[in-house]
């Protein structure tokens, strides 16, 4: 398996599950967390493409509402306290994948040369 | 509760007095940052090249004798200004099409083809028009066409799709460009070898699978990266053609 294919392997897997977790969320999971969204059903499947991306937190955020966890105030807690680290996370990431890639470049053969393996076997016509 | 009494920036009001050479160093830092980033990496990218569509030259018909290898070429026997007689042209369709299905019926014989070149360097390609006003057979008696063998070869540099390499696109090789090249090669658009030293005379080389088939799915998964392969090297007129044996393929470190 090359890189290639193992990326899209990763791919199907994640949005497999992702499809699997948007079909439980969106047909029993939303009527028991939240009470505006009973008996409507046309926005739902607008949903369903974020699903499959972010079903991690679908799954994690449904945990906490199912379990009684959930304080609507603590809830920004953690983007409030983490931004000033992201905040730098962030651009000096950038800045590392960018000098990793480019200190990862191959550098162009210059050097060299061509070497003949073998005398031409025949001259066609 | 106690109250804090340091300066609060608010968006729709003048900025706080004792926040604004902060936010004056702030802008001026940001921006001149963004600025020289954008110019190391700029300055970090590969040149280019200087391969180009010719549409200076206007359309470009001349007549030759069609050779599949089997990506089509063009031996070119009654040239004109830009395209000498004797010249070997390579032939490709309009974005990322071959235009096998009309030079097969046409193998061996002489034909008139026309449309618009890309030339790199030495490297020339025609990307013909559309149905017959693209290649059409041509009256005239053929002249036979030499093929010398130059022998077995090992060779370093990059595979890439010629049309972008010749000029299609900018940058038209390298990792970049790797997915592109590689759709280009699917549509079957003539592969080219770009040489990391010149192999008699020439830099660029067509490049095919061994035993006058297409570039091999193998080699796909080479393109863009600097590689050492290895495989016969025959002379058609001008243009040299490098027969890939898929088995030596090694990307270089």
């Amino acid at each position: 398996m090359n890189q290639a294919e193992a990326i899209l392997l990763g791919l199907r897997i994640w949005g497999s599950i992702g499809a699997v977790i948007a079909a439980m969320f969106l047909t029993i999971g939303m009527d028991r967390i939240d009470d505006d969204a009973r008996d409507a059903y046309i926005f739902r499947p607008l949903l369903i493409p974020s699903i499959l991306v972010i079903w991690p937190l679908v799954l994690w955020r449904w945990y906490l509402y199912e379990s009684g966890h959930e304080h609507w105030a603590r809830r920004y807690d953690p983007p409030r306290k983490a931004h000033f680290y992201v905040g730098w996370v962030l651009p000096v990431g950038i800045c590392l994948i960018i000098l990793t890639g480019l200190s990862q470049r191959q550098t162009w053969p210059a050097e060299t040369a061509p070497v003949q393996l073998s005398e031409p076997t025949e001259i066609s016509q | 509760m106690k109250q804090n009494r340091g300066p609060f920036f608010v968006g729709y009001l003048p900025a706080p007095e004792a926040l604004r050479g902060f936010l004056l160093a702030v802008c001026v830092l940001f921006v001149a940052g963004l600025a020289g980033f954008g110019l190391a990496i700029g300055v970090a990218q590969d040149d280019p090249g200087d391969g180009a569509f010719r549409f200076d030259y206007g359309r470009q018909t001349v007549t030759g004798v069609v050779e599949l290898t089997p990506y089509p070429l063009l031996r070119v026997t009654e040239g004109n200004e830009h395209i000498p007689a004797g010249h070997t042209l390579i032939l490709a369709g309009t974005g990322k099409t071959n235009v096998e299905s009309r030079a097969i019926p046409l193998e061996g014989q002489l034909a008139q083809v026309s449309g618009v070149m890309l030339q790199r360097g030495a490297l020339d390609m025609l990307q013909l028009r559309g149905g017959r006003n693209g290649i059409s057979a041509a009256e005239g008696a053929v002249t036979p066409m030499e093929t010398v063998s130059l022998g077995r070869w090992k060779l370093a540099g990059e595979i890439c799709d010629g049309k972008c390499l010749a000029g299609a696109m900018r940058p038209g090789r390298g990792l970049a460009h790797k997915a592109c090249a590689n759709l280009c090669l699917l549509g079957k658009v003539p592969p080219v070898f770009v040489s990391s030293q010149p192999v008699e005379g020439s830099e660029f080389l067509l490049i095919t699978g061994p035993d006058g088939t297409h570039l091999p799915e193998k080699a796909y998964h080479y393109v863009a990266q600097f590689v050492s392969l290895e495989g016969e090297v025959e002379r058609r007129g001008d243009l040299l053609v490098l027969r890939l044996d898929p088995e030596t393929l090694e990307v270089l470190q």
